[in-house]
């Protein structure tokens, strides 16, 4: 059990031509002054595009990496230097790398028996293991045997079965099928509440992110995004791109110029007689002919009939999905979905009234990607 | 533009089976998805009709002429693939005049102009004939190849998973794309896929593949309401849909459910009186997980269980509860916050049930399922 801190990491690969003068580029480094704390007990995601610095991140807690610059602790020791033996972590890959010819049983075993550990010990360890991943009926059985998700059972099982202080994750669902998946990840889960041990998972899945984690770290090109609870970067996401990557559907990005003066604002949009008013909250942070990019989930966007007003818009798409119904309509160049339980019927071409959940509404700068925030809730 | 009839195709690949007896008619201008899992003989159904691959039985009939010896460049069909295959070095114009530039198909500038500025226009891509595709958007890109497949106004239209190798935003962008194109194809097309918001998005009508047979055919509302069997009931909906087993109980003259340790589910009039005359008493119902509610008060009548798993998966909560060792998947509002093996209890909206044969689990009856069979006729085919 131990609490984890990273500290102003940098990991650059290439160190490059040694010098006083060379500049630092923000891209040289694959992770970038990354600081976040992982508490004792807590299931953290690290989430984000391939190339992210994701993996990098936890092969330096791992210490499969040396750290450029920064400071990493595993409780109050600091780690950069300690050798990956010594850190009692528990790790499983991708790949199972399980030993074919060995039972599970023995692969479970095998790291306590090089240890010497005695075998009513082990045998102990991996009786209370087994059963967390429902791997105590394949005890005997060897892993070409075995199907990929058995196979990656044993492989988390037996990096938890001495009881690390800290276990590392990397994208261990991302080789299996869908209901697999589901069923892993559900165990997963289970498994980190029964033993609370203080867990990472890398993986570029947000929706796996979101239903393990307690804590998400999201990453691009190496910086950190944001970090937050699942609720919390789906509702209030610091900039553009974790309001674009969090969410199925995605949220609708739309750029938008903002007319109008005094209390009264619109957003307008290029190609499109479409006039949405603004949020009244904007007011105090927005300015007539300002370009902003607005952020509204497909759940966020109403849609009722009527042909009256400045929201009216034609149906470009109707879905019927089953679970729910999707309808989009054209703006400009681009499609703006909409999501909705109850069972509707729309047809191309229909005039329906748009209008959106004004509370719901995200504005963004569409140069920096950042979020434009209205003064009254924040600061 | 062109009926499609496959009357009994099997083909076989060595002691394989892929097509075992398939029959089916895609009327003139539908478009019919061929939906499935993984090696269920969806794309060998496809190369067949493009005559690719050749059965070992059965006719193919295209527009009413048997095409099993045609070869596949006579059959007049068009095919776009999943990565669009457009050629990187020309323009958006001469990508999509290329079919009419073939030998095959040699048509005069002129008229190929024409028709590209009409096919063009229909995609909404006519002001950008001059760039190459590698300075398209995917979306672009794929009405491009798209467009292509177009012009030469082909007896089908074959589509191979062509949103399959896009991330999973990508893809549900791209889908609203096709459907949005669409109703300007005005040819019979057949769209192959694994994924069943595609197939229940674009789909006139759906015929459900396994193991080289088609299980059901019909449209989206038929396979989501009224599935043939469990499988097909398993393929539609997230989560997947709730399955246990019932037994029916007569109490006063009416029939309830017994299941899952609760007694007296009601059952509605309708399915009432055509399980009276059913001599089966064992059923297997099949529950969506938008028609479970839940509370973590005790309410009396709602069935008692405990939470297994909270997932939190942005604009709602999947949570799995285990009710007497069953797990019951159901759709929670997204600040729903749970701990796991907390206690919970559940009530079953049972007038949306469907009722599966305990044996061969096909299907049996649901309350008012005329309504989704209607609709469909309603809506055209």
């Amino acid at each position: 059990m131990a609490q984890l801190v990273l500290s102003n990491v940098y990991k650059r690969y290439d160190d490059g031509p040694k010098g006083l003068f060379r500049k630092r580029k923000v891209h040289d480094y694959a992770v970038n002054n990354l600081s976040f704390t992982c508490e004792d007990g807590e299931f953290i995601g690290i989430l984000g595009p391939s190339g992210c610095g994701k993996s990098t991140t936890l092969r330096m807690i791992a210490g499969l990496e040396e750290i450029t610059e920064g400071d990493m602790y595993i409780g109050d020791i600091r780690i950069n230097e300690l050798p990956p033996k010594d850190r009692n972590i528990g790790l499983a890959f991708e790949d199972y790398a399980l030993y074919p010819p060995l039972s599970v049983y023995e692969n479970l075993a095998f790291n306590m028996r090089a240890k010497k550990i005695p075998e009513d010990k082990i045998q102990e360890a991996v009786s209370y293991v087994a059963p967390l991943l429902k791997v105590d009926d394949l005890l005997d059985m060897k892993p070409p045997a075995l199907s990929g998700g058995q196979k990656q059972r044993v492989n988390i099982a037996r990096a938890i079965v001495r009881r690390p202080g800290l276990l590392l994750l990397d994208e261990p669902l991302s080789h299996l099928d869908g209901k697999m998946r589901q069923t892993l990840r559900q165990e997963i889960k289970r498994m980190h509440h029964e033993i609370k041990c203080t867990t990472i998972i890398v993986t570029h899945d947000q929706m796996e992110a979101m239903s393990l984690a307690d804590r998400i770290v999201i990453m691009k090109d190496g910086v950190l995004q944001q970090m937050g609870t699942p609720l919390e970067v789906y509702d209030d996401p610091a900039n553009e791109f974790v309001a674009g990557f969090i969410g199925e559907p995605p949220m609708n990005l739309l750029p938008a110029t903002i007319v109008g003066a005094g209390d009264g604002f619109e957003f307008a949009f290029e190609g499109s007689p479409l006039r949405v008013a603004v949020p009244e909250k904007y007011n105090p942070v927005v300015e007539n002919n300002m370009q902003v990019t607005l952020g509204v989930r497909p759940v966020d966007v109403l849609i009722q009939p009527g042909t009256e007003g400045s929201g009216a818009v034609p149906v470009a798409v109707y879905e019927n999905l089953g679970d729910e119904r999707r309808i989009s309509v054209r703006i400009g160049d681009t499609l703006l979905n909409t999501t909705t339980a109850e069972d509707v019927s729309y047809h191309h071409g229909q005039i329906v009234r748009l209008s959106f959940h004004a509370e719901r509404t995200h504005l963004f700068d569409p140069k920096t990607g950042n979020r434009i925030r209205s003064n009254v809730e924040w600061r | 533009m062109a009926k499609i009839e496959l009357d009994g195709v099997t083909k076989r690949y060595g002691k394989n089976t892929a097509l075992d007896n398939v029959s089916l008619t895609v009327e003139d201008n539908e478009f019919l998805v061929l939906f499935g899992p993984a090696g269920a003989g969806k794309t060998t159904l496809l190369k067949t009709i493009a005559g690719v691959e050749f059965p070992q039985k059965g006719l193919v009939k295209i527009g009413g002429e048997i095409v099993n010896h045609v070869e596949p460049m006579h059959r007049n069909v068009s095919m776009v693939f999943e990565n669009y295959a457009l050629y990187p070095h020309m323009s958006v114009y001469d990508n999509i005049a290329s079919p009419m530039r073939s030998k095959l198909y040699k048509k005069d500038e002129a008229y190929i102009r024409e028709t590209v500025e009409r096919v063009t226009k229909m995609m909404k891509i006519d002001h950008l004939w001059e760039r190459k595709p590698s300075q398209l958007s995917n979306g672009q890109r794929q009405r491009v190849a798209i467009g292509r497949c177009l012009v030469r106004e082909p007896n089908v239209f074959l589509m191979d998973e062509p949103l399959a190798h896009l991330d999973a935003k990508l893809r549900h962008f791209m889908r609203s794309e096709l459907k949005e194109m669409q109703s300007s194809f005005n040819t019979t097309t057949i769209y192959v896929t694994h994924d069943y918001m595609e197939a229940m998005s674009l789909a006139d009508r759906i015929a459900v593949l396994n193991h080289g047979k088609i299980e059901q055919l019909g449209t989206s509302q038929e396979m989501y309401y009224t599935p043939c069997n469990e499988f097909v009931a398993t393929l539609f909906g997230e989560p997947e849909i709730n399955l246990f087993p019932a037994e029916v109980v007569a109490e006063n003259g009416r029939l309830y459910l017994s299941a899952l340790g609760q007694e007296g589910l009601p059952l509605e009039e309708d399915v009432c009186q055509a399980l009276v005359h059913r001599e089966d008493r064992s059923y297997d119902v099949g529950i969506r997980g938008n028609d479970v509610r839940f509370s973590f008060e005790h309410r009396p009548g709602w069935m008692a269980g405990t939470v297994y798993a909270n997932e939190p998966i942005g604009n709602k909560v999947i949570m799995t509860v285990d009710v007497e060792g069953t797990h019951i998947r159901l759709v929670a509002p997204n600040d729903t916050r749970a701990g796991l093996d907390q206690p919970v209890y559940l009530s079953l909206n049972m007038k949306n049930a469907i009722l599966f044969d305990s044996v061969d689990k096909s299907y049996v009856i649901r309350s008012d399922a005329q309504r989704f069979t209607q609709t469909a006729a309603a809506a055209g085919r």
